[in-house]
């Protein structure tokens, strides 16, 4: 008798077979379905990591930057594609949103977009922080008719290891983010202000921990765990999306300090209440474990201590 | 227990000192030999009675230092993220609890889980008493009973949630308090009467504290209390079996051996919760912060058995909103806040009393039902079951749409057509696969079970042997009853002399039978089965006809 014939009527049997197909169709479709990496791999695979001073920027990259992945949708001199009625065809005007918006979207990997309907997921960026920069100072020089700045004195990205040619003159970088980092954060000692003005004017779409929530329309407050205060601050000044704008007049720089440093601070909060934190979704997931772990168990105990051998089935 | 043992000196004195002033021996010995029936299913009320002990002791623990006090006040305790900030007594000292007290988050975390699994124990005790019919006479008032520990331990579990004024704490008050406003003509003095003036007020924690901690609580003690004992005099229902009638229970005496089932199984249930408790997070007020009514927040529910509120708000369309003589009539607050628990809470106890309108049974039940022997309240049930399952889902469709990616306004349409479809689909769903599992009831006692085994016949023909079920299995399978009415009963109409029935020719009368027809006319009639009659038995290895067993 073959193995499998001898265990095929097996009472587990069934969900053996249930389990091996859940488990076919999870890997088949992860194998398959297209991940945000690879689509950008294809638009922009010709750029390898240059190794030059970032503040050496090259105005002419920039521009081959700009007119091979922006022009498409926001056209060649940034005042985007529109159809007769003025309705946004591929993209915006993009000349009066400022180097705060293009820094956002292109360093959030939001920007070069795959489908202009679509809202954008974070996603790794598309290109070296080099060519952001030469990208930034052809739109500055070129393009740009107002809008805001980029708050260089806000920390953004943590170096990365293949910038640097030595792990010596990495470590130095990264030490020095790090303390500029710390230094921005602590710089803020009112965390009263900061949740305030945080729960008052975020906390709505955002969620309370910044896990991000749903929005009317099909879009969604996307989750801001990842977002270096640059990017906070950026998001604030620019408005991109359903996002309004909260200008360095609305909330004064120092407020927007206070307000990025409560909530990075909250993020890194450890979680006193035990190893699992159920990824701060709160009571939705509580309530889920509360039925499918804790009454579960203890049901499963009730069957077991009443169990008594039946003459059959 | 076996009387030609002797107990210990030592004991036997206790015992007679007891009993020569209490004169406990007689019933003593009655009540420790109180039988109880054998089976899961009658353990989940006791889950639920564990886990309210567990929430008495812990929040006893928890009053020891909890101050339940609107005071604004500087935090500067040990919990150095929120220092200098300006906080609610109460949440201050829940922060004192939760990281100066030792043991108080643990203990914390153990009386919020523990609440959650109590509501939920509830809900799948009175699940199973509703689907085995036993909520049917003798036990009416205890279902009654039943029905008010559920909606109290509701308004127990939202007050107690209320109470540390952290932010989800205060947005739930907010909702509540919306809906008292949305009633007529009274709502906004009802409003200002439970908050002392205008929302939040300073009064409302030490308000809420009072009723969670003792009128809402003395009221569950004393109905559970009264629970039981009903249940002991009463006593339990059994599903049918051998021996198993109205009148006899078969299972396993109260002690030794119930005794220390009942025991393991209350720290079984403790180390369920207190292991939840340890390792997962439950409600972090400390990363919520404070509440202001300025403060806001997405992604965040009530505990579970609110959602089903927080659900049937969120789904009500404002279409019925009125206007009278100036007077707004927010139907989209009032309708999905009072209408729609009030239909949930209101039919629970409703239908032991309609179900015996309709069927005129007023025979005392100890067998429970099997739920497939009474399709049409099994198709009830679930569709109420469905009914409530949507308006909780619906509860957190914020969180539904972020996580699979559905537009939060189609998924708000997707629950009201499945608050409407959906419990019709699952009645019928129900009543069928009832129907379904009654064919094949009637089929193994006709045939025997199918054994697996497949036989080739001389012929050349193969079938599956069928075997005796054994003399339990066919005591279950015969003790399926008819479902009948008395509105249905031939002298129902006229009596004997031909003179008609005035109450059968009233409206109430005529409803009466068509919900006697409709409850009654689905059923697979065992009537003419004898117990392995079957054709196949005789191919089987067991030529011997089996006698049903009585």
């Amino acid at each position: 008798m073959k193995w499998i014939t001898a265990r095929r009527r097996h009472p587990l049997a069934g969900y053996v077979v249930v389990i091996l197909a859940l488990a076919l169709f999870g890997v088949g479709y992860a194998a398959l379905a297209p991940t945000a990496e690879q689509a950008q791999a294809q638009t922009l695979a010709a750029d390898a990591p240059s190794q030059e001073n970032v503040d050496d920027v090259d105005i002419a990259n920039g521009e081959d930057i700009f007119n091979q992945t922006c022009a498409t949708c926001h056209n060649y001199d940034g005042s985007g594609t529109y159809d007769e009625n003025g309705e946004i065809l591929r993209g915006p005007d993009i000349r009066g949103v400022g180097a705060a918006a293009v820094n956002f979207q292109v360093s959030t990997g939001r920007m070069p977009s795959m489908d202009p309907d679509a809202q954008m997921p974070r996603k790794p960026m598309a290109m070296t922080e080099e060519e952001l920069a030469d990208l930034i100072a052809y739109y500055n020089a070129q393009i740009r008719t107002g809008g805001p700045d980029i708050p260089y004195d806000v920390p953004g990205e943590a170096p990365e290891r293949s910038s640097f040619e030595d792990e010596a003159s990495y470590e130095a970088a990264l030490e020095e983010y790090e303390n500029e980092y710390d230094s921005y954060l602590e710089g803020a000692d009112d965390t009263q202000m900061g949740m305030q003005l945080y729960l008052t004017n975020c906390a709505h779409c955002h969620g309370w921990s910044g896990g991000g929530g749903a929005l009317t329309d099909g879009r969604w407050a996307p989750e801001i765990h990842d977002a270096t205060p640059r990017q906070i601050y950026e998001a604030m000044v620019s408005g991109p999306g359903a996002m309004p704008i909260f200008s360095d007049g609305a909330i004064e720089p120092e407020e927007k300090q206070e307000l990025i440093s409560y909530i990075k601070t909250l993020q890194a909060e450890p979680d006193a209440g035990g190893i699992f934190d159920l990824q701060r979704v709160g009571q939705v997931a509580e309530g889920l474990i509360a039925w499918v772990v804790g009454l579960a168990l203890i049901i499963a105990c009730a069957i077991w201590i009443t169990a008594k051998q039946r003459a059959h089935d | 227990m076996s009387k030609t043992t002797q107990a210990p000196k030592a004991l036997r004195g206790v015992g007679n000192f007891i009993d020569d002033r209490f004169h406990l021996a007689k019933t003593g010995e009655k009540n420790l030999r109180k039988v109880f029936p054998n089976h899961w299913s009658f353990m989940l009320g006791e889950i639920a009675l564990y886990s309210f002990i567990i929430l008495l002791l812990t929040g006893v623990f928890l009053t020891l230092w909890f101050k339940p006090s609107m005071m604004e006040i500087v935090y500067d305790g040990s919990y150095e993220r929120l220092q200098g900030v300006m906080m609610s007594e109460a949440y201050a000292s829940t922060l004192h609890i939760t990281f100066d007290v030792r043991g108080g988050l643990l203990i914390r975390q153990i009386h919020h889980w523990a609440a959650l699994i109590f509501v939920a124990a509830l809900v799948v005790h009175a699940l199973r008493v509703f689907f085995t019919g036993a909520f049917r006479k003798p036990r009416e008032i205890n279902w009654l009973i039943g029905v008010a520990i559920f909606a109290l331990a509701m308004v127990e579990g939202l007050f107690g949630y209320s109470l540390p004024d952290d932010l989800p704490s205060g947005m739930g008050v907010r909702i509540l308090q919306g809906v008292m406003l949305a009633l007529p003509l009274v709502g906004p003095y009802v409003s200002m009467f439970l908050f002392g003036g205008e929302f939040p007020g300073e009064d409302i924690i030490s308000r809420l504290y009072m009723l969670h901690i003792l009128l809402i609580p003395a009221l569950l003690l004393g109905l559970i209390v009264a629970h039981f004992m009903i249940l002991w005099h009463q006593k339990h229902t059994q599903y049918p079996g051998t021996g198993r009638t109205d009148k006899t229970v078969v299972g396993t005496p109260m002690f030794p051996a119930f005794a220390v089932k009942a025991g393991g199984f209350f720290f079984f249930t403790f180390a369920v919760i207190a292991g939840l408790s340890a390792f997962v997070q439950i409600n972090p007020i400390h990363l919520f912060g404070p509440f202001t009514p300025t403060s806001i927040t997405s992604g965040l529910q009530p505990d579970w058995y609110m959602g089903f509120m927080e659900g049937s708000l969120r789904i009500f369309p404002n279409w019925f909103d009125l206007t009278i003589f100036g007077y707004a009539l927010p139907t989209a607050v009032l309708v999905p806040g009072l209408v729609v628990p009030g239909l949930i809470f209101g039919g629970l106890a409703a239908w032991p009393f309609i179900e015996q309108w309709i069927t005129g049974d007023k025979r005392a039940h100890n067998v429970a039902d099997r739920p497939r022997n009474a399709p049409v309240r099994t198709g009830v049930g679930a569709a109420g079951v469905t009914f409530y399952g949507v308006l909780w889902l619906a509860g957190s469709n914020d969180i539904i749409s972020e996580t699979f990616s559905i537009e939060l306004y189609v998924s708000t349409y997707i629950f009201r057509v499945l608050a409407i479809v959906g419990p019709i689909l699952a009645f019928f769903i129900a009543k069928r696969v009832c129907l379904g599992l009654q064919r094949r009831d009637r089929e193994m006692l006709e045939h025997g079970y199918e054994s697996g085994t497949i036989q080739q016949l001389p012929s050349g023909e193969f079938i599956e042997v069928h075997k005796p079920n054994s003399d339990g299995m066919v005591d279950i399978l015969e003790s399926k009853p008819t479902i009948t009415s008395t509105a249905l009963a031939d002298d129902a109409d006229t009596d004997d002399k031909g003179v008609e029935n005035p109450e059968a020719r009233k409206g109430s009368g005529k409803l009466r039978r068509a919900l006697a027809r409709w409850y009654t006319k689905d059923n697979v009639s065992f009537d003419d089965v004898e117990a392995h009659s079957g054709h196949h038995l005789h191919h089987s290895s067991h030529e011997e006809e089996k006698e049903a067993a009585h």
